[in-house]
């Protein structure tokens, strides 16, 4: 299944922004982006951005093992968002280099955590995660009636100036 | 880079292989389309999706890039009459046809890199702008007209650039409720309107220069202008004064929860596309 990912620059300058903050205590940044869905003519998937949703400072767990732990009140928050309208979600966060990234151990192993909670309130819907650099970005989607994510593909940033780096994982 | 692009080398090492893979829509065929659609292979677009309802007649020859007096004599269709001037120019190019309403075949314009409305009424572009803002499509709008005024007549027109975020058609005052109220109005009524091919020309030659410089701008501080206004008595291009009122200012008609993606979408009725439709 071939999955798109569509987002506009002043939505991507504003996740960049977000995810730049210094926190007290994390080391990193992490958010959810709320996207829309709609099938393409050859049976793929198309998801587009719609909302980001940032993590309260004080939806952070202090744990140094890793670069940022959230609580399940970060959780309940999106999901409450995903109870009242019909939105997919993806958890975000950034890895601080240039170039396509890839998913960590750690990623892979909390979001087959996490990603099925999408699920309970919106179980018609595709989730997932995805992992941005400085330029590029990477992700993961869980269809409804599969096990294993599916990678996104193909990355578009509708608006003035394209950079070259935007591309799949 | 390939010799036969060796002349718009200043768009990028990579230009070849971003307009190579560009999906380009373009709804109405004639006047504009066909020169956008013709335009768009020169410059290496790989993939198109072409809508348009009617065939060829004699009042087309006279605008219609590509068309020739037998296509009228024999009723071909215009989107068979742009695929082979896309293929004369790219052979290699991937051509999907529409005939008839575009938004009959709309699943097939939802992974368009931007689209072109080259239509003649307002409830066409809206249509057109609600489209492209949901699937978060830049929308390229062409319009020309000639209106007669005391000394003569006036040739006008524009090219409107609408990016999901910024300034829509409702934003510049070009669509209104009003506006649209008095075509339904007068539907039926209007007949032929003028058209000559050097205005659409100008038009859609200004509109792919948008399309280029959005894929692969060619200077660091390109930003294409919201809406270009064509004086066509005057021959000049300008950018609408309307911008000056706008800046800054977010676009509230296309904003707010669910206005992306299909509000009804479901992974059960994904698969369930539409099939008719000729390459």
């Amino acid at each position: 299944m071939k999955i798109s990912f569509r987002i506009t620059r002043a939505m991507l300058a504003r996740v960049h922004a977000d995810l730049s903050r210094p926190h007290a205590f994390a080391a990193e940044r992490v958010a959810f982006l709320s996207c829309g869905a709609a099938a393409l003519h050859d049976d793929g998937l198309l998801l587009l951005a719609e909302a980001h949703h940032p993590v309260a400072d004080e939806h952070y767990i202090d744990d140094p093992r890793v670069g940022a732990t959230i609580g399940s009140a970060a959780f309940r928050t999106v999901l409450q968002i995903a109870y009242n309208r019909p939105i997919s979600v993806f958890h975000i966060h950034r890895y601080e280099h240039i170039g396509v990234p890839r998913f960590s151990p750690i990623d892979l192993r909390e979001s087959t955590r996490f990603v099925p909670d999408f699920f309970k309130v919106r179980p018609e819907r595709p989730h997932g995660v995805l992992v941005f650099s400085h330029d590029a970005l990477s992700g993961l989607c869980w269809y409804p009636g599969r096990k294993t994510p599916v990678p996104i593909t193909e990355v578009s940033v509708v608006g003035y100036v394209t950079p070259t780096r935007w591309g799949t994982a | 880079m390939n010799e036969r692009w060796s002349r718009q080398s200043f768009l990028g090492a990579e230009s070849e292989q971003v307009l190579g893979n560009a999906i380009i829509g373009i709804v109405g065929l004639c006047g504009g389309g066909s020169h956008i659609a013709q335009q768009s292979a020169h410059v290496g677009v790989g993939n198109f999706v072409c809508a348009d309802y009617d065939h060829v007649d004699e009042s087309n020859l006279p605008r219609m890039v590509g068309s020739r007096p037998e296509d009228a004599k024999e009723l071909i269709s215009k989107t068979a009459v742009i695929k082979r001037t896309i293929h004369l120019v790219n052979p290699t190019a991937n051509v999907m046809l529409v005939e008839g309403q575009w938004y009959a075949q709309e699943r097939f314009f939802r992974n368009c890199t931007a689209i072109f409305g080259c239509v003649d009424n307002f409830a066409a572009r809206d249509e057109l702008e609600r489209f492209c803002r949901r699937y978060l499509i830049p929308y390229i709008d062409v319009g020309m007209d000639v209106h007669e005024v005391s000394n003569g007549f006036s040739i006008s027109g524009q090219v409107i650039t609408s990016l999901p975020g910024g300034p829509c058609m409702r934003c510049l005052g070009f669509i209104t409720d009003a506006k649209l109220a008095e075509e339904q109005r007068r539907y039926g009524a209007a007949g032929g309107r003028p058209q000559v091919v050097w205005p659409n020309g100008v038009l859609a030659s200004i509109a792919v220069g948008q399309m280029v410089g959005l894929l692969r701008p060619w200077n660091r501080d390109l930003k294409p202008s919201v809406m270009i206004e064509y004086d066509g008595n005057r021959q000049i291009c300008r950018e609408s004064t309307k911008l000056l009122y706008l800046a800054d200012k977010p676009c509230s008609h296309f904003s707010g929860p669910d206005a992306v993606g299909d509000p009804f979408y479901s992974a059960d009725n994904n698969n369930r596309g539409q099939t008719a439709i000729s390459r």
